[in-house]
């Protein structure tokens, strides 16, 4: 008692529901008061008997009929409080309850917000897509599917290499090489024209004085 | 309430010389033990929480009818005296303690130390799943759920030391006024 920072765990319910308990405990005791005293009060009527005293014997019997009534409504009263103190308990619990789902549904919102809406997961699934397709592209490639065309292309680049590698002296009978030509070579006459030409540009290339 | 069955007393009881103080340390030390068990049991027996020696004295307890024997006050003080110290003192590992006010007659006899029964009603909330409710101290005492149980009919003030063992702990919490305490388990 009297530490405040344990005291503090204790709510305004916790005591409320003590409140509850503690007029039950009393409701206990009283009934428990009762019970003995009806039993007193039969043995006093059998005392009482036994010496034939028939008024005071009827007067502890009514005694204890009032205090059996009274027995009857403090435990209607009793259940009354259990029911309360019960219900109390059970909202205490139903409050703890609904805490942990709105504690639930704000993350669960969060995780949604940081994952960008509906759109952004539709974008990110596309590009997830494309890059999937791209991916399926090159591992298709790398794995050599070629096509005919590649196939002609490469047939033909071995070839050339061979070709390359063996020289002339493998080359095929049939093939025609071109040779030197051996007719004259044809007189130009028209000299004339094309010196004059070059002397129109010899005078063209005269320096200029610097400035 | 039941009557409880005869306590069965251990065979030193009826053996004479366990009612007269030896003299050698080691014997006494051993007459001392015995008799601190008994009490124990004695009081386990019989629900006892203090033990009032004036009473005692009386009681089959310390007095055996049938050898004629008994230990009288002194002898009796000197014994719970005695298991009121510890062990390092060469006591009896404080399994009583007498009741501050007054001359030493009343002690609590520890058959269970406030500790142990800390544990024991730890145990029971958590069995019961009563952690976190709020259950008061009548209740736990007298109440029907605890009915079965060994702290049932417990006096109130061992009750209360026990609690506050657990509050200590930072196991529980006692609130409310005085006579009407209630108790949160944590």
């Amino acid at each position: 008692m009297g530490n405040s920072s344990s005291s503090q765990k204790i709510s305004a319910q916790d005591r409320a529901i003590l409140d509850l308990k503690n007029q039950r405990d009393k409701l206990h005791q009283y009934q428990r008061r009762i019970t003995v005293l009806t039993d007193r009060e039969t043995e006093i009527a059998k005392e009482c008997l036994a010496r034939d005293d028939r008024r005071r014997a009827l007067l502890a019997l009514r005694r204890k009929k009032y205090q059996e009534s009274l027995l009857a409504k403090t435990d209607g009263q009793l259940a009354q409080l259990e029911q309360l103190t019960g219900q109390v308990e059970f909202a205490l619990v139903q409050k703890d309850v609904l805490f942990g789902l709105q504690q639930g549904t704000k993350v669960l919102q969060t995780i949604n917000k940081e994952m960008g809406g509906i759109e952004g997961v539709e974008r990110l699934m596309g590009e997830t897509e494309d890059a999937r397709a791209y991916q399926e592209e090159v591992s298709q490639m790398l794995a050599g599917h070629l096509t005919n065309q590649d196939e002609d292309e490469v047939e033909d680049e071995l070839e050339a290499l061979q070709r390359e590698l063996a020289g002339p002296e493998i080359l095929p009978d049939d093939v025609v090489l071109p040779s030197p030509p051996t007719a004259d070579l044809p007189v130009e006459e028209p000299v004339l024209e094309s010196s004059k030409r070059t002397k129109a540009k010899a005078e063209t290339r005269t320096a200029l004085p610097a400035t | 309430m039941t009557t409880t069955p005869p306590f069965p007393f251990p065979p030193t009881y009826n053996f004479p010389p366990f009612f007269t103080p030896q003299p050698n340390t080691t014997t006494r030390h051993a007459q001392l033990e015995k008799w601190s068990s008994l009490i124990q049991s004695w009081c386990r027996h019989h629900r006892q929480y203090r033990l009032s020696l004036i009473d005692a004295v009386e009681s089959p307890l310390f007095h055996n009818t049938a050898l004629r024997k008994r230990l009288d006050l002194r002898e009796a003080r000197a014994v719970v005296d005695w298991m009121t110290k510890s062990e390092e003192e060469g006591g009896g590992g404080r399994r009583a303690e007498w009741i501050p006010d007054g001359p030493k007659t009343v002690a609590w006899i520890w058959w269970r130390r406030p500790e142990e029964w800390a544990d024991v009603l730890v145990d029971w909330v958590e069995g019961t799943g009563q952690k976190g409710s709020v259950l008061t101290v009548y209740e736990l005492i007298h109440g029907e759920g605890a009915m079965s149980q060994e702290f049932h009919g417990m006096d109130t003030d061992v009750m209360l030391r026990s609690l506050n063992v657990l509050v200590k702990r930072g196991r529980a919490q006692i609130f409310g006024g005085e006579g009407q305490e209630g108790v949160k388990f944590f």
